[in-house]
Parts: structure tokens; sequence; C-alpha cells
């Protein structure tokens, strides 16, 4: 007898709880609400980039909202497992964001294009690193990206150092070929110049010194490498190795971090990187409102964050231009129509607009490795749009 | 003369695969378990000597710990093959080896991170000779002559001793050897102590030549397998020989344009020659 009460009262119970859920579910409608994926846990975390942008978002919301409204920023974790990429891009659509801004996670674009397109979803990114995000109507991503990065490195090398020899040593992920030869291919149609050595096959595995030793036969004077942190450190040791301290390393904005300074600051090379957006290590003017943001959210202040602020920031915004009910539609149609938005943190303004791709950001600036540090050397490099 | 400078190049991690390949093989003969797991239990023991060393230690201190944390996970290893599956058949062995290497990578990667590379100390970076314009620095000696060392010790050890003649018996027949007397638990105990320890020295050494996430040492596995299949899962000289082998291979390999950008699967390639080279002799439908 006692046993049936006990479980009619946990059906009761259930239900009750249940009931205020879907309740709560429906009446919270009166927010906007904007999503973003994020590898919160796994191999990569951009953490950082979600909590800067929602220090952004927790702003505007203190400053009044969108026309009375409060953003609720929901931030999906997948793990850099593509089919979480999937799967929360799909609880973000059932929950009814009217926007994804600041995502983080590098298996986005390729595999929620098509999903973002058939929902009509745009999606101001952070951090875009795949081809497909600078190749979608739905997607622009704030950073200017590893295959227009590359065009402006070598642009530094050619005419501000004024290199004569320059060798391109790429790892390259599958899908990227097309863009990496396409970034290459703008820099010799922009300069008239051609490559030394291109090398696109370089494998991650086993020693780096043949790559080097075939650079230092073809007495390359500049080197463009292209991988992350973790390769960047055992290729620069094996150059110290084979002393090839005149020449100059060229690296992407992954190996832009105060890890790999410290880990390759003793070895006596010249070492530059382009870092996307005002460097981060940068105490600028450009950076005060981004730093300011990202010390209150308590995040680490990377390049990364930098994408998430500005991503954020471009969404407000372009929120704040919406006249009535701010909804998918809306939000694309204000997109579409926006007037380009300038920031001292990037060297082209930023806007989404009509066509059906998106690359913003065609500037970046370069650091250079100074005492085990990296310090911000010249203007922005643009690259030409001439395609 | 590329070619030539590549092939040199290509000794240090050869060195570095022949190292692994014999730890690995010290394990096989003599605790018969083929183990996949030895390189990812190295690279904790390498990546503990790391933090420590990062946090202030010194070397002659960190890197002692970090070889005792190599041979205590491999004891602890070694203790479930004892307990659960010392009668189990090499494959169901090697297969309980397969998960924990996948578990430990997981846990390796949680640990140390993967996002930031750890400052390995090379203390031998310094250039020893340069040979065919390539500069030989002392991280490629020291590896070869451990190498050589890890090859010849076994081999003398296990011909010539006692404890050698002890040692086989219970690799051979762990029930039979225990029956008459020899304590197998103990003895194979301290094989894998030793052989942990070994492989955490081993990666110490390579981690500042290889891409320094723990995913990457865990996975120098590959190629040494492949040295270990070169000599047949018994010789420890022609395992020596097939790791130094493999390595000077790949580095040809990277300097030819045919070939440079098969390079990351020329071990899988040397253990399907070697797989089929073996069997030639075998029939399909054979019983075995």
């Amino acid at each position: 007898m006692k046993r049936a009460f006990v479980k009619i009262g946990g059906v009761v119970g259930a239900a009750v709880i249940t009931s205020s859920l879907i309740a709560g579910c429906s009446t919270s409608s009166d927010t906007i609400k904007i999503g973003a994926i994020a590898g919160l846990t796994g191999n990569f975390i951009t953490e950082e980039v979600v909590k800067t942008a929602q220090r952004v978002f927790d702003d505007a919301n203190e400053q009044g909202g969108i026309n009375g409204k409060k953003i609720e920023f929901i931030v999906k974790d997948d793990a850099g497992d593509p089919k979480r990429t999937a799967q929360v891009a799909r609880e973000l659509a059932d929950a009814k964001v009217v926007a994804m801004t600041a995502s983080g996670s590098f298996t986005d674009c390729d595999v929620n294009d098509a999903y973002y397109r058939q929902q009509k979803i745009s999606s101001i990114m952070a951090v875009g690193a795949s081809p497909k995000c600078y190749q979608s109507p739905n997607i622009a991503p704030v950073n200017v990206g590893p295959f227009t990065l590359i065009t402006a490195e070598l642009m530094f090398a050619s005419e501000t150092l004024k290199n004569e020899r320059i060798c391109n040593f790429t790892v390259m992920l599958p899908g990227s070929e097309e863009a990496v030869n396409n970034a290459l291919g703008q820099w010799s149609k922009i300069t008239g110049k051609q490559l030394v050595v291109n090398d696109t096959a370089v494998q991650q595995s086993g020693d780096l010194t043949p790559y080097l030793l075939r650079a230092k036969q073809e007495r390359c004077d500049a080197i463009l490498f292209n991988p992350g942190e973790q390769m960047v450190v055992p290729f620069l040791k094996a150059a110290q190795t084979q002393g090839m301290s005149d020449v100059d390393f060229l690296l992407l904005a992954p190996a832009y971090t105060e890890s790999v300074a410290k880990a390759i600051g003793d070895l006596g090379l010249k070492v530059y990187a382009g870092s996307e957006f005002e460097p981060f290590t940068a105490e600028s003017d450009a950076n005060r409102p981004w730093k300011d943001a990202v010390t209150r959210a308590k995040a680490s202040p990377t390049a990364f964050s930098q994408g998430g602020y500005l991503a954020a920031r471009f969404m407000v915004d372009v929120l704040k231009t919406i006249k009535g009910d701010v909804t998918r539609e809306s939000v694309n149609e204000a997109l579409k129509n926006m007037a380009p938005i300038s920031d001292p943190m990037v060297g082209t303004p930023f806007v989404f607009g009509q066509g059906d791709r998106h690359a913003p950001n065609q500037a970046s600036k370069m650091v250079e490795l100074k005492d085990s540090a990296w310090s911000p050397i010249g203007d922005f490099i643009t690259v030409p749009t001439s395609s | 003369m590329l070619q030539l400078s590549a092939a040199i190049a290509g000794l240090v991690t050869g060195g570095a695969y022949a190292l692994m390949g014999l730890s690995t093989l010290l394990t096989y003969r003599l605790v018969a378990v083929v183990n996949f797991a030895q390189a990812a239990v190295g690279a904790f023991g390498a990546f503990v000597m790391v933090i420590l060393y990062e946090g202030g230690l010194p070397l002659v201190l960190a890197i002692p710990l970090g070889m005792a944390v190599g041979a205590l996970l491999h004891c602890g290893l070694g203790a479930i093959m004892v307990r659960w599956f010392s009668e189990a058949g090499e494959g169901v062995k090697a297969a309980v080896t397969i998960a924990i290497y996948t578990g430990l990578v997981v846990v390796g990667l949680r640990l140390f991170g993967a996002q930031h590379p750890h400052r390995f100390p090379s203390p031998f970076d310094a250039a020893a000779f340069t040979l065919g314009g390539v500069v030989i620095t002392w991280t490629t000696i020291v590896t070869i002559i451990l190498a050589v060392l890890f090859a010849a010790a076994p081999a003398v050890l296990l011909r010539n001793t006692r404890v050698g003649l002890l040692l086989r018996a219970q690799a051979e027949r762990p029930t039979t050897a225990e029956l008459i007397g020899v304590r197998v638990p103990r003895l194979s105990m301290i094989v894998w102590a030793i052989a942990g320890a070994a492989s955490a020295l081993a990666i110490m050494i390579i981690a500042p030549q290889l891409a320094s996430d723990f995913g990457s040492q865990a996975a120098l596995i590959t190629p040494a397998l492949a040295a270990v299949l070169i000599g047949g899962f018994r010789s420890f000289p022609l395992t020596l020989v097939g790791g130094l082998a493999l390595g000077v291979l790949q580095g040809l390999a990277s300097s030819i344009d045919a070939l440079k950008q098969y390079r990351g699967v020329l071990p899988f390639v040397v253990i399907l020659v070697v797989l089929v080279w073996t069997r030639r002799g075998d029939r399909w439908d054979e019983p075995s």
C-alpha cells in the first residue's frame, strides 16, 4: 500500500516537473536567442572565445538590451567531435536561435554549412579555420583565416622584408588544397614573384630535418611554415641545429602563442607570425575595449578571444539596427543590408552583405619574436581584393 | 646529394624507432605480450618528467622520477596481464593492450594538454659534427648508442645468464615454469617495470625531435612495431637494424618528390611487406 503511494507520488512529481519545464521553455521567448558552438572539453579548448562573447552580450543587456529584450547566449560544447558538432547545431536550431555568433569550433563550417543554409541561420564566426567558412552564403568569420593569411605573410616577406628566395612548406589538411593553392597564386599575381620551393605535402610524422635540408640546399631566405604549436617547435629546433639563423621563418596565427614564444625564444632564429587581428600581446589603444572585456570575463587573452569579442560586438551592432521583431528572417535581412563596421582591431571593415561567400577580413598585422616574447611590427598588411 | 643528407638526417628518428621497437620486443620476449601501449606508457613517463622539469626540478631528479612513473604504469599494465590474462592467447593480450593504449591516449591528452607544446629539455642538442651537409647532434649519437645497448644487453642476458633462462622459461611456458618453482609473477613484474622505464627514457630522448603532443608520441608504436616485425619478433639486432633502416628510408622518401607525400605511411608498407614475405609459404585455408 505504502509502496503504491510512493509510486503515484513519483509519477505526479515527475509530471509536475515536466510540465513546469515545458512552461519554462515556452515563456522564455521574450529573449533574443543567439547560439555558439565551441570546444569546452576535448583536445582543443576554445572556451575563452565564448566567455569573451558572453561578456559582450552581458554588457549589451546591462545597457538595456536590444529594443528592451535581453540577449540569451546559448553555448554548446562539441568537444571537437564532428558528430557532436552536427548534433548541437540541431539542438540550437530547435532552441530557436535567431543567429549563430562567436563560434569557435573547427568542425562547425564543414559539418553544419548545409544545415545552416537549410535552416536559414546566419553565423558570424569568431574563428574560421576551414575553407568552407569562407565559401558559404551563411557564414562570415571575423578572422582572416589561414588562407588569406598565407598571401598576407608572403607579401610581408617579399615586400617588407625584401626576401628574394621565398619557400613554402605546408602541412595540407584534407579539403584545403584548393584554398592554399589559391592563396599562393594570389601572392604571385599581386607581386609577380614565384616561390623557390613549394612543398605542400609536408608530413606530420617523423623528423622534419629533411625539409630544412631542402630549404638550405635551395638557399631559401624566407620559409613559410603553416602548422600549429606542436609542430612548429620541433621544426624550429631542427632549423637551429642545421644553423639556419639567417633565414626568416614565417608562421601562421596558430603558432602566435605565448607557449611557442617561450619554447623557441632562446634558439636565436628570426621568427615572425601573422596575428590576424591587432596583436593580442600589444598594449595598444585598439586592444583596450577587448582587453577590458576579456579581463572582466575572466578568460585568457588570446587571439581567439579577440575573435569572440569582435563577433559578438558586430552582432550587437547589427541587432540594434533591426526595427520590430528580432527573428531569423529579420537578422538575415539586417546582415545582408548592414553598413560595414570598422574597428581598430581589424584592418578591413566587417560586413556580411549579399554575396554567396564572405571573407570580410583581408588584413593582418605581423609579430616578431624578441627575447622570448612576441612584439608587434608594422601596420596592417592588406591583401588587395582583385579577384 | 640532398638524398644522402636526408638519409643521414633520418638516422635520429631511426634510432628512436629502434629504441621503441627494442623495448617492445623486450616485453614480448620476456612476458609474451605484444604491447601496443608501450609508447603511450613511455610518453606518460616522459610527460611527467617534462612537467616536473618545467616546475623547476633539476633534470637529474626529473628523469629518474619520469622513468619511475613509466615503470609503475607498466607494472600496473603487467599486473592486469598476470592476474587476468596469463593463460590467454597472444591475440587476446594484444587486444587488451590496444584498449589500454586508447585509454592512455585519452587520459594523456587530458592531463598533459594537446594544445600548447611542452618544453622538452634537449641536453644533447649541441652539434657533434657535420656529415654530408647535415649537422649531426649528440642526440643522434646518444640515441644510437643507447639503441645498440638496448639490443645487446637483453640478447646477452637471455642467452648467458640464469635469470635469462628463467625469463625465457616463464615467457614460453608460464604455468610449467611456476610449477617447477620459478616465481613467475614477481619475475615478470620486474620485467614490466624495466621495460616501462626503458620506454620512458626512449621517449624522453626523442620527444624534442617530434611533434610534442601526447598523441604523436604514443603513435611511435607503429614504426616501432614495424621494426620489431623486421626482427621477426625474435632478434634484437635485427630490430635495431630495422628501426634505423625505417628512419633512413623515411628521410630518403621525404627528399624524393614522387614519394614524399607517402612518408607517413611507410611503416605500414614495411609491416605489410614483411608480413607477406614471412607468410609467403603459408596456404590460406591451412588451420593455424
